[in-house]
This record gives C-alpha cells, structure tokens and sequence, in this order.
C-alpha cells in the first residue's frame, strides 16, 4: 500500500464499525411492537417531571451518598493496592533489586485472573460466600480495578527511560532507592491522570452493582424502573447526573492542567491527605447511613463440588452457541461504540450539533446498560441485539466524550485553513481534523473491546443471553459446579479478546513516519484509559 | 510540613472518633432478632408491612427485632445460610434451596392460603389470547411475548413453568425464544397491562390484593388461567436460635405468629397487608412436590 493510501485507511476504517448497527437495528425492529411504546415516551417525559416527594429525594439521596462512599474507598484501597502491584509485578523493580525478574512475572500472572472478570461476577460470587455486607460490594470493586491499575503502572515503568536508574545505582545508591528516586518522580502525573479516570469508574461500578441489589442508587433506579415509577427514577437519574456531571467537570480540569505542564508535585502531599481524609471520613459516613460498614466480614464457605459434579457440569453446557453469542455481542457493542461517535460528528460537524451530542452522550453513560437493556425490553424481545445495544450505547457515550475531547485538544490549524481554502464542512473536518486522531481512536477502540467484553456479562443477565444468563441462572440454583465451569470460560474469552486487542493496537500504533508512536506514548488518555 | 502535621492530627482524631463510635454500639449491643423475607413484591409495601411486624414481634417476643430488606431471592437465601437472617419469610422454592443448606433450619409456619396456593396467568386484553379451559389450553402461549416474575419464583416461574411443561409449552417457544423476567409480582401486571408482555403467571394472592385495590386496569388486563394447588410461602427459623434466645424461642416465636389476629387494629392490618386471615403451623414434608419440581426444572441442584 502507498504512503497515501495508508495514511487515508485509518479515518475511513473509523467509520465502519458502525455498520454493526445495521443488523442490530433490523433484529431489534423487527421484533417491535407498540406495547410499550407508550412507556418508553412516558420514561422521556418524565425527565422533565422527576418526583419531587421528599421521602422519594430522601431515599435517592441516601443511596447516592452510599454509592458515592462506597466508591470512594474502594477507589483509594485499589489505588493503593494496585500501585503496589504495578510496582511487584515489573521487571524493572526486581530487575534493580537483584537479578530477580522471574518474580515480576509471577506477580504478572497473579494480576491477570482477577481483571479478565468484572467486577458485578465478582460481586454476586463474593455475596454467595460473605452474605450481606457492604464490603462485598468494595471488595467487589477493588478485585478487578487492582489488577488494572497495576497493569497499566507496569506497561509505564517498562516503557520509561531506564538510564537515569542505572546512572544512580552506578554511583552507589542503593537499588531500591535508585529505582524510587529515578523512576517515581515519571509515574506522578500519569497515575494523577490514570487515577482521576478510574475514579469515575468506581462510581459507575458502585452504581452498576447497586443495579444487582448491593445498595446505593443503581438499588434505587433498578426499584423504580421495575415498578415503572418513571418520575421516581429521574429524581435519582438527576441526581447522579448531577454528580457525575461535576466529577467530569473536576477531572477534565486536572487534566488540562497536565497538558499545560503545571508542577502537580506541590500539590501531590496536600492531595494524599485530602484523599486519606476523604477515606476515613467515608467510613464514618457510611456509619452515620446506618450501613454497618465496620461489622467483621466473615467468610461462610460453600461445599465445593466434586469432581464428579464437575465433570457432569463441563458436558452440560452448548459452549458453541454461549461462546459466540458472548463474542457476538461484543463484537456488536464495540462497533456501535467505536465507529457512532464519528459518523454523529462527521454529520454536522457544527458547535451547537457538537454541544447537542454531547448531552446526548453524557445522558447515555449515565444510565447503567442492564437497564437501558430494560427499557428496550419494553418494546421488542430478548435478544442478543437488545443486549449488544444496550451495552454499545453505553460505551458510545465513553467513545463520544474520548473523541470530542482528543479533537479539541488539537491544534486546528489545518482545519481552519483548509475551511479557508474552500473545502466542504465535513471534508475538512475529516482530513483537518480527525485524520490525525483517527489512529490512535481506533487503538483506543481495539482496547474498549477488552473492556466491553468483560461486560458482557452485565448486559446478559437482562438481555437474557450469553454467558452473564446462564451465569445468573446457575447463581439462582446454587449449581456451584455450573459456575466455576463459566468462570473459566469468561476467563478464557477475556484473555483470548486481550490478546487479540493487544495485537490490534501495536498494529494500529506502529506508523512507518514514526511521528504517531511518540505521541501516543506520552502520558495522554489514550494509552491506558 | 507543619500543615502536613494538622492532617495527621485530624485523620487520627477521626480514626479514634469511629473506632468510639464503634465500641459504643458494641457495647449497647443486645441480641437482636434479625428478620428478612424475599423481595416479591415492591418494596415500599414490604417496608410498610415488615415494619409493623417487627414492632409486634419486638412488644411480643420482648428482643430487639430488626427488618433488613433484600433486593434479590438468592441474596436472602444466601443471607440465612450466613446466618445474617434469623427469620425469613421464604417462597416454596427459595425456602426449599435455603434449608438444604442450611442444616437444621426449621419451618415455622405459613399463612392459612400458602398449603393450597395458586398461579394465575393473566394476559392483555388486545393481545385476543382466549381464557384457557384446561390445563392443555396452555399450549395457545406457544409463540407469544410472556414473562414471569423472578426466575426464583415459586408462583411466578417455577410452578408455571412446571404447568407449562406439561402443556407442551417449553421456554424457547415463547416469542423471541425465551420468556421475560420481570422481577417481582408488581413488575409482572405492570408490564402486562401496558402490553410490553402479552401474557405472564403470577401469585394469585398479589393478582387478588391488587384487583381489590383498584389497582388493576382490568379493561386491558384479564385472568386467563388459574393452577391447581400447590404449597407455597412459609417461615423459616435457624435451627441454633434457642441457643441464642433461650429455651423455647422458637415456641414464643411460632406462639406470636399463630396469636395475630383480627381483634387488634395493627394485627389485622399486617394480616391483611400479608393477604391472609391468620398463620398456621406448616410442615417440611409439604414442600416435597416443591423440591421434585425444582430438581426437574434444574433450579435445585
């Protein structure tokens, strides 16, 4: 292929996975019926008229404030947690150590089972063995997003200049201070920018665990939406909406102070002790909501099954059809999330359009896909598309806001001139604009697929298929056999879509210009978000 | 550094004002009798109901008595099993699956409609599916958009299904190849009544309750099929908790909950709130069929 032509395939490769919103649109339609339509319309108009009952705003606030608390502290445990195993789990640590790198990749296994499961499987596994306790739902959370956060610390250790470290220790510093003092100072403003996105996360995982009844407001929203109590569910919808609204606000802002090279070290002390503070005010908190966040978590193990049970359990199961309906619905979800958010952009590449998708994206990551999954239940049947939409627009909001932000942060010169030459609105915004992002949007999008597959299992459980249905059904009947079999195949799905995705963005990345691959590994969000 | 000090000083402060807090509730700590029940119907009605209850039990049983909700029916079997519950109000299924494991739960008692309870399917009205004459008439559901309640219902999936099944009718039949779980009884008419469901089952005693109310649309909403009976909800109490509470709880707690009765104002309302007249002494060998069933649809392993 030319240089030309390369350079061309990217923006155009951008747009089609939207083509996955053909079939899934056709199943969906063909399966409507006017049932619910009337429903759907009431849930719109609702928003306008959100219950203002002040027992209902109580209640929601109590449940935001629980959701808020909750994902706090598992925010800071796996923060903490995760940086320590980032640390473990590289080469280099135990590299400067002694000659000691066999380690890291034990540690490096060890992290790599508890992220390929999401964090509602482990959820619902930890509320079979610890009953009801609100730790299930922090420790839930803090599992997978421990192991994130340590893998995403060790690709940047691996990937910095490790001369000053050698420097150091050829001076006779000690090895452990020298890989401190040469390699930490890098990590700050990464793990600032790593740390404010996963923030975000946790409060969408608290919510999203609330959905499967672990308490808070997704507890509220599911009530509502299953009583049909629309007004009643915008009090809450408003209210995270609120909250997550600002939390954005707060997050793109210490962002942009990164991009401008603002010294965040001042600021890193005072920071620590606000987010130690916040910690254990949060456990106070919790206490004052009467959630007895300090009663002892006690394990009540199950009798594990036999081999025998096992076995039976491994022939009961059509992995065909539960593996490539899984896979399908991932495929499906990443080609609605991927390629939407360009072709909305590239139809009226205008500021009030932009402004309007913009709300329309923030509305669609605000609702928790299972229940967006609900509401098309209203109008059509279960379906792998029902369960393929649902968890696509969701990621479409994260793509849309990714996007917009990657375009602004640009620099437009282009743009305008090519405006200024005459070329058409959208022609200008495609070469001007977005041809720039297009490589590394897609190298994001490669990794949204990891992320979207192991929520699957979240979409399943409503949509009625996959694996996340028969994980819920097995669960139901305490068939322990049936669920340690599908953990191991989510297990092996997960790490297989990995390993693919992986593949898919060092292809994406490599650029015989060399120009893109520096850039995408500066400490910008669309390495590791 | 010395603002770096004020912090210290404040989270220690704080550390040492929870781990007070901590210890007073401890101390203040009496026994409590922690009583849960599975999240049937919608909440607000199980709080209304399981509030006065607790009060009862509280003046009658002279312990403290908690209520906790539970938003999902495997998450309270789990949490009798843990032993988070004391006291749980349990369908035929869920109640079944919480006794085989947890050694030495007893069954306490049920309500005087729960040892022949019932099913009703119910359909909307402009879905022109007509009322069923046997159980054979099931079979006219085949192709249709239905839904149950909670897959762990007792008489809003297993029995219907089970009546089902022997109809003909097998899950993947249903329009869309598989049937809808709705989530509770309230979920089931709701959803029905608005036409997103054509058809579904649900417990005749919430179908019942709701019809008197008012708060059934039964211009667009129909019973269509009524099940033969079946035993269904009932009481289960750990097996320890004479241990706890002293020598013969368990007869104060069966004593209480057979005594409520129409002569006090807040008796007859929970009575009313539970749709029955009075509680009666129930057995485990009632829910054999239950268990059979719930082997042979695989939601008992």
């Amino acid at each position: 292929m030319t240089e030309k032509g390369k350079s061309l395939s990217a923006p155009i490769l951008a747009f089609l996975p939207a083509i996955a919103l053909i079939p899934v649109l056709s199943e969906i339609f063909k399966e409507v019926h006017g049932g619910g339509l009337h429903l759907l319309g009431k849930f719109a108009l609702a928003s306008f008229q959100p219950s203002l009952d002040p027992l209902i705003i109580q209640h929601a606030f109590r449940g935001l404030q629980i959701t808020i608390a909750t994902a706090l502290i598992s925010w800071t445990i796996s923060m903490c947690a995760g940086s320590l195993l980032g640390v473990l789990s590289s080469n280099v640590f135990w590299r400067s150590y002694r000659n000691l790198g066999w380690l890291s990749s034990v540690f490096n296994s060890l992290i790599s089972i508890p992220r390929s499961i999401h964090e509602l499987v482990w959820g619902l596994l930890l509320l079979q063995l610890f009953g009801l306790n609100p730790w299930v739902a922090i420790v839930a959370i803090c599992i997978p997003y421990s192991a994130l956060v340590a893998r995403v610390l060790r690709d940047q250790l691996e990937s910095l200049d490790h001369r000053p470290m050698v420097a150091i220790t050829k001076n006779g510093a000690s090895p452990i201070s020298a890989f401190f003092t040469a390699l930490m100072p890098a990590m700050v403003p990464i793990m600032t920018t790593y740390g404010s996105y996963r923030l975000e996360c946790a409060l969408r995982g608290a919510t999203l665990l609330g959905v499967f009844g672990l308490g808070g407001i997704g507890t509220e929203l599911q009530l509502t939406l299953q009583s049909l109590e629309f007004n009643e569910m915008w009090t809450s919808l408003w209210m995270l909406g609120v909250l997550m609204f600002g939390l954005e606000k707060t997050m793109a802002q210490i962002r942009k102070r990164q991009a401008k090279s603002i010294n965040l070290q001042k600021f890193l002390l005072p920071g620590l002790f606000i987010i130690m503070g916040l910690f254990i005010l949060c456990f106070l908190w919790l206490q004052i909501l009467e959630v007895d966040i300090l009663s002892t978590l006690r394990m009540h193990p199950i009798t594990l099954p036999q081999s025998k049970e096992l076995i039976k359990a491994i022939y009961s199961f059509k992995y065909f059809e539960l593996i490539f309906n899984t896979l399908l619905i991932m495929v499906l979800a990443t080609g609605i999330a991927v390629g939407l958010p360009p072709v909305m952009l590239i139809l009226f590449p205008t500021k009030k359009w932009v402004t309007a998708l913009n709300i329309l994206w923030s509305f669609l990551r605000l609702i928790p896909p299972p229940l967006s999954a609900l509401l098309l239940l209203l109008i059509t049947t279960p379906s792998v598309s029902v369960a393929a939409l649902a968890l696509g627009i969701h990621n479409l909001g994260i793509m849309g806001r990714l996007l917009k932000e990657g375009l602004e942060s640009q620099n437009n010169a282009q743009h305008q001139a090519m405006l200024s030459a005459g070329a058409g609105m959208r022609g200008a915004w495609l070469y001007g604009l977005f041809s720039k992002q297009s490589k590394s949007y897609l190298a994001y999008g490669a990794y949204r697929a990891d992320v979207i597959v192991r929520e699957t299992s979240v979409v399943g459980v409503i949509g009625g298929v996959g694996l996340g249905w028969q994980l819920q059904e097995s669960l139901s009947s305490f068939g322990w056999s049936e669920v340690i079999v599908i953990i191991a195949i989510y297990i092996f799905i997960t790490r297989g879509v990995e390993t693919v995705s992986n593949n898919i963005r060092k292809t994406l990345l490599i650029d015989p210009t060399k120009t893109q691959i520096n850039n995408v590994f500066q400490p910008n969000r669309f390495v590791f978000q | 550094m010395i603002k770096g000090r004020n912090y210290i000083k404040a989270s220690v402060l704080l550390l040492v004002n929870i781990l007070m807090l901590n210890s007073s509730v401890s101390v203040s700590a009496q026994e409590t009798l922690v009583i849960g029940a599975i999240p049937d119907q919608n909440p607000e009605r199980l709080n209304r109901l399981y509030g006065l209850l607790t009060d009862e039990l509280s003046k009658s049983l002279k312990v403290p008595v908690r209520y906790i909700p539970v938003t999902n029916y495997p998450a309270t079997v789990t949490a009798f099993r843990t032993g988070d519950l004391d006291l749980v109000w349990f369908g035929g299924l869920s109640g079944v699956q919480a006794r085989l494991q947890t050694p030495n739960a007893k069954v306490l008692a049920q309500r005087d409609i729960d040892a022949n309870f019932r099913s009703v399917f119910i359909s909307n009205k402009s879905s022109q599916i007509p009322v069923m004459k046997t159980e054979a008439d099931l079979k006219r559901l085949s192709g249709r958009r239905f839904t149950f309640g909670s897959e762990s219902s007792t008489s809003g999936r297993l029995m219907p299904q089970h009546f089902l099944q022997k109809a003909g009718v097998s899950l993947n039949q249903f329009k869309g190849g598989r049937p809808g779980f709705s989530g509770s009884h309230d979920a089931t008419i709701a959803l029905v009544q608005s036409g997103a469901y054509e058809a579904g089952a649900l417990n005749k005693q919430v179908w019942d309750a709701r019809v008197k109310k008012g708060k059934v649309d039964q211009k667009k909403v129909q019973i269509i099929w009524v099940t033969p009976p079946y035993a269904d909800y009932h009481w289960l109490i750990q097996g320890d908790i004479n241990e706890r509470f002293g020598e013969g709880f368990t007869k104060k707690v069966k004593k209480t909950l057979f005594g409520l009765n129409q002569n006090s104002p807040t008796q007859r309302r929970i009575l009313s709130l539970f749709g029955a007249t009075r509680f009666i002494p129930a057995e485990a060998s009632q829910y054999k069929d239950i268990e059979r069933i719930g082997r042979q649809l695989g939601k008992i392993k």
